[in-house]
């Protein structure tokens, strides 16, 4: 049992079956409305979508520093990727939004490092540029993804995309330095600096990576969603936290060595439960609550509170 | 070895270090934003019916804003606000029906509740402030889109006749003085402080941290509830938005009024009023000159950088998240 | 001496006022173990961290084999030939052991931007194994392992480049018996390759042991180097401490009668993993020290007298039987605690002098109810002026002090707040000889005027020179009770620590 523990397959054999078990209660609760097979289908529809966003965030994350800003991003990259496929088509649809999110990414990186503040506070600001800089993109009017590009909205183009993604994280992160590096400053700063290790330049890596990702979550977003309203007075900040499950799935599981499968599989967990609850007669309107109280409950069962420690 | 001696010595303290510095930069802010709006406004901006109009729009996010200093204060945040204010609303509005006095105890106990469940899971479950909050902010933002799925929760229809001058002024104004002595004349603001910039050397110099923190948590729900019934009292109703990004206006206006983002022994009181008032003006101000919304947004990110980027406390070596 | 490997001249390093290293010079030779000895804040550590790029020296110059060497980090050190095997953990978590091992150089393994984990796993493991450190497997996350096995993982980072100059300082203390052998196998075979161990290490016996030669800090300056030779432990610490210090540096009185009122009374303590079923009495006018080595749990026991721990069993209780169970009891019951580690239990560092005097009094502050700031700014120019700390005012930031005066703030506090009772955990660690004086004359005061003191210390001399009684501690018990008196010696203490 001990060994079993100890081994890399045992995360993964816990999320399995916690993503078996949600099944399984909802399914025995309303057994009508949920969780037949093509519904299943649906519902992991969205979960890869936020799953590619959950890995980006991964990699700030899992440094220490946070990142706000991800729906001002994934708003103004998916009008961007809309404005461009009517131009470009396809090729606009997909190189545009990368291009755009990883510049805010760096954006958010340099302004981050540079003025050295909280990067909460730093995205939280930027934020409000970008949700203006996407009113300016729209007119203030909404955009429409032309029927003639939806392929990445469903089957089997979506899976393809998001699979790359996945693996270019997790690629990223077992085989570059970027991934060494992540892990250690994520572990401790002032040590990996002292190793020769330049914590600001990666720091900015991070946060450009990231952008990268939502960049391609954006065209999910935009393909699946097929309209993208501008957003302001920080509306958007309310796309930041379903991405943000999926890494705290990530980051509970880390030693377990497979951190993107805990993304996807928790992106999943988080939208049986979703659906679950909508099929249970639940009014759309309790998403928020559900989320929020999942959210808490991940990380309240995730930290090991320790007496006298400083959290602020 | 003293190996975390600061490295800048007493004569070379940086130029925004200085306390000088710093105690006039926001308050310089204030008043060169007042001036330009005026020029630009051609005074309009402060005839006394726009003055009227600016102070009734300002109540809400001033006693709101207490909490949240006091939060700041300690090294914590709260991004629950804006959903407390809307849960608040909903309990204050439909008490209104049975008994003024009622609703606004009902809407204090319902914010004190949501204060103590973040309280819980911060002090005793260890979780950073910001990360509980917001996932309560989650909830809550749910719990009131539940509540008015059908139709708003109203008020009762004479609950706008507090909605004078007089009254909401005065009772903003006592909500004032009472939380400002209990801060500065109890010790309490010492306190605070102290949490906010050695935790531990707080709690071995006495303080009860943990209980402290709990308390804070629960009064700055509570005055939450307070600025719910002054919200009730001049929307008259509940809708899912009530609230909404108050948490960030909060923020805002706290770093515009020069309080440093991590707290500490920086923090002075009058950052709240003073802050509040830089942003209701910059913001009806940019709405005054007919700016676009993104225009006024676009400005209104930019200025919050730079008052951060100025403001903020920064020591040699560090390490920021 | 043989031939000059490296040479450090004038080397000089300020930390705020405070002069960590006054011009220090010193040369290294090619194949010797050359220790570096000093109290602490002597400057030691400050020295060895220029040189490794920890830290970056004001001015001044290292020469290693007739070319200068300045490194920004840890790694550019490496490539000059220096590296160093750090006092604290220097491995990080989540990181496997080969990734530990070549953090910072794993260019060497990367090719078009692709890590080739196998090469660097294999690579480490043969490394391991060359050392006999079988048992450890690259592969593994590094916290598979334990405190003492990631230093040695450390040892083997650190020699990876070959390095000619090889820095190990304090790293015995965290060792057992056997990693400690491992290590001095590691420093020998160094020196017999024709290259310089810088060792650093409190335990004097243990550099006599493994030196060739050794130098002696003390407050920064360079005080002088003598050969394995003509050390002797007295010698050494002569230079360590210096000579002017005179006779009345210490308590002078022996023989005095102690009262027999208990003033605490400590019941079956236990702190786990730290102190076991421990129990002692305080009397009124006592100085009651208690040594040991820093693992032995005592530091602990002040924490647990002051109600300070987590999860403590047993009972503490003043003479009348009032349990004290908090902080804010003890303080309620004039107790005071000055902690080892000032900057994060003693002072909150980034508050002014003036709040961090008057924290625990603020109730006692109040008149009618209200605390008004005057008030408390001149009860905190009353103490800070009694104390004599030097500083531009009550509204300067604590953290602009040097230890010593950080210190006194930490006293004027709690005689501010007017304790009977105080404990004082190594109450002069880092602080230079004149303020230590100071702080041995106001004990002794403290004491003739019926305060009772508790002094935990690392310090043997110290201990020696203030206590009535000494009580030392080992693995969290009691291990030897000693009573004042001019015949006590220090090995009488040390055979009861070890």
């Amino acid at each position: 049992m001990k060994k079993l523990k100890q081994s890399q397959y045992y995360g993964i054999l816990l999320l399995l079956l916690m993503l078996v078990a949600f099944w399984a209660v909802f399914k025995i609760l309303a057994p009508a409305t949920f969780g037949s097979p093509d519904k299943l289908m649906t519902y992991m529809k969205s979960a890869l979508i936020y799953a590619v966003g959950g890995c980006g965030l991964y990699f700030i994350c899992s440094m220490g520093p946070f990142d706000m800003s991800v729906g001002a991003n994934i708003v103004l990259s998916s009008i961007i990727a809309c404005n461009m496929s009517e131009r470009f088509g396809y090729l606009g649809l997909v190189i545009a939004p990368v291009i755009v999110g990883t510049i805010i990414g760096f954006i958010n990186g340099m302004v981050y490092i540079k003025l050295h503040i909280s990067s909460l506070i730093v995205t939280v600001a930027l934020s409000l540029i970008y949700e203006a800089l996407s009113v300016y993109a729209t007119n203030g009017k909404n955009v429409i993804l032309s029927t003639d590009y939806r392929a990445f909205g469903d089957y089997p183009a979506n899976l393809i995309l998001a699979l790359v993604a996945y693996l270019l994280c997790a690629f990223i992160l077992k085989y570059t330095k970027v991934g060494t590096y992540t892990y250690a400053i994520g572990s401790n700063e002032v040590v990996a600096k002292n190793m020769g290790v330049n914590v600001a330049k990666y720091k900015v890596v991070a946060f450009t990576l990231a952008g990268m990702f939502f960049g391609l979550q954006s065209i999910l977003t935009i393909s699946f969603g097929t309209s993208m309203t501008s957003a302001t007075n920080l509306s958007s900040m309310s796309r930041n936290f379903t991405p943000l499950m999926g890494t705290f799935f990530g980051l509970a599981f880390k030693k377990y060595g497979h951190p993107v499968i805990a993304i996807v599989v928790g992106e999943m967990i988080i939208q049986l439960m979703f659906n679950g609850f909508v099929a249970l007669g639940a009014p759309t309107t309790i998403q928020n609550v559900v989320t929020g109280a999942a959210l808490l409950l991940i990380v309240t069962l995730t930290t090991k509170p320790t007496k006298g420690a400083v959290v602020k | 070895m003293d190996t975390t001696v600061k490295k800048d010595s007493a004569e070379k303290i940086p130029f925004l270090e200085r306390p000088m510095v710093r105690t006039i930069l926001p308050i310089a802010g204030f008043v060169v934003i007042c001036v330009i709006f005026a020029i630009l406004t051609d005074g309009r901006l402060f005839r006394p019916k726009n003055l009227t109009l600016l102070l009734s729009q300002s109540y809400m996010l001033l006693i709101s804003s207490i909490g949240v200093f006091m939060i700041m204060t300690m090294g914590g945040l709260d991004f629950s606000q804006g959903s407390m204010l809307g849960v608040c609303s909903i309990v204050i509005c439909y008490l209104s029906h049975y008994n003024i006095v009622l609703a606004i105890i009902g809407g204090v106990v319902t914010g004190g509740l949501i204060g103590l469940i973040n309280g819980y899971f911060n002090v005793k479950r260890k979780i950073t402030s910001f990360i509980v909050t917001i996932c309560t902010m989650y909830l809550f933002r749910g719990v009131v889109a539940y509540a008015t799925t059908t139709s708003p929760v109203y008020a009762v229809s004479d609950i706008s006749k507090y909605n004078t001058l007089p009254f909401m002024l005065t009772f903003t104004v006592i909500i004032f003085a009472v939380t400002f002595f209990i801060f500065t004349f109890t010790g309490l603001g010492s306190r605070l402080k102290a949490i906010g910039a050695g935790e531990t050397a707080a709690r071995y110099a006495g303080i009860r941290v943990e209980r402290t923190k709990m308390l804070i948590f629960m009064a700055a729900g509570c005055i939450t509830g307070l600025a719910a019934f002054v919200n009730s009292v001049k929307v008259g109703s509940v809708t899912s938005t009530a609230g909404n990004q108050l948490e960030t206006q909060i923020m805002i206006a706290l770093v515009l009024g020069g309080m440093p983002v991590n707290g500490g022994a920086k923090v002075k009181f009058y950052n709240i009023i003073l802050g509040v008032m830089t942003y209701k003006i910059l913001s009806s101000g940019l709405v005054m000159l007919m700016i676009s919304t993104q225009m006024q947004q676009l400005i209104l990110g930019i200025i919050f950088l730079v008052e951060v980027a100025l403001f903020s406390d920064r020591k040699t070596g560090m390490i920021v998240k | 001496m043989g031939e000059v490997l490296l040479k450090a001249d004038n080397i000089d390093k300020h930390f705020g006022i405070t002069h960590a290293l006054d011009h220090v010079s010193l040369t290294f030779g090619k194949g010797e173990i050359h220790a570096l000895i000093g109290e602490n804040g002597s400057g030691k550590s400050t020295l060895t961290s220029c040189l490794t790029g920890i830290y970056q020296k004001d001015s001044g110059t290292f020469t290693l084999e007739g070319k200068e060497i300045t490194a920004k980090n840890q790694v550019e050190a490496n490539h000059q030939g220096v590296a160093i095997v750090v006092q604290e953990m220097g491995t990080l978590s989540g990181l496997t052991v080969a990734e530990n091992i070549f953090l910072g150089n794993e260019n060497d393994f990367i090719s078009h931007g692709i890590k080739n984990t196998s090469a660097m796993n294999k690579k480490a493991q043969e490394y391991l194994n060359s050392y006999g450190f079988n048992y450890i497997d690259a592969t593994r996350s590094i916290d598979d392992y334990n405190f003492e096995e990631r230093k040695l993982i450390e040892i083997v980072k650190s020699t990876y480049f070959n390095p000619k100059v090889l820095v190990v300082d304090e790293t015995t203390t965290a060792l057992g018996q056997k990693g400690r052998e491992e290590l001095f196998k590691v420093m020998h075979k160094m020196r017999d390759e024709g290259n310089c161990v810088i060792f650093i290490s409190h335990d004097l016996e243990e550099v006599i042991e493994q030196a060739d030669n050794i130098s002696v800090l003390r407050d920064g300056v360079m005080i002088g180097s003598i050969s394995k030779a003509e050390a002797t432990t007295d010698k050494l610490k002569q230079m360590m401490v210096g000579r002017e210090i005179g006779e009345n540096y210490y308590r002078t009185d022996y023989g005095e009668k102690i009262s027999d009122e208990v003033v605490i009374s400590v019941k079956n303590v236990t702190v786990k993993g730290q102190i076991e079923d421990l129990s002692l009495e305080l009397h009124k006018g006592e100085i009651l020290g208690i040594g040991g080595l820093s693992e032995c749990g005592m530091h602990e026991v002040g924490k647990a007298i002051f109600g300070a721990s987590y999860f403590r069993e047993g009972s503490v209780t003043l003479g009348d039987g009032t349990p004290i169970n908090s902080i804010p009891d003890a303080i309620k019951h004039s107790m005071a605690y000055a902690s080892k580690d000032r900057d994060n239990e003693s002072l909150v560092i980034n508050d002014t002098i003036g709040e961090n005097i008057c924290l625990p009094s603020l109730e006692d502050l109040k008149k009618n109810g209200i605390l008004r700031s005057k008030n408390m700014k001149a009860f905190a120019e009353k103490y800070a002026a009694q104390m004599s700390t030097k500083m531009t005012g009550v509204d300067q930031f604590v953290s602009a002090l040097s230890g010593g005066n950080k210190q006194k703030v930490v006293l004027a506090r709690w005689i501010g707040k007017d304790s009977d009772l105080i404990i004082l955990d190594s109450p002069t660690r880092g602080i230079d000889v004149k303020v230590k004086a100071d702080i041995y004359a106001m004990m002794n005061d403290m004491r003739k005027n019926g305060k009772s003191i508790i002094m935990i210390s690392e310090e043997i001399m110290e201990l020696l020179g203030m206590a009535d009684r000494i009580l030392i501690m080992k693995d969290g018990k009691i291990n030897g009770e000693f009573f004042r008196s001019e015949s006590l010696k220090d090995t009488d203490l040390i055979n009861n620590m070890i």
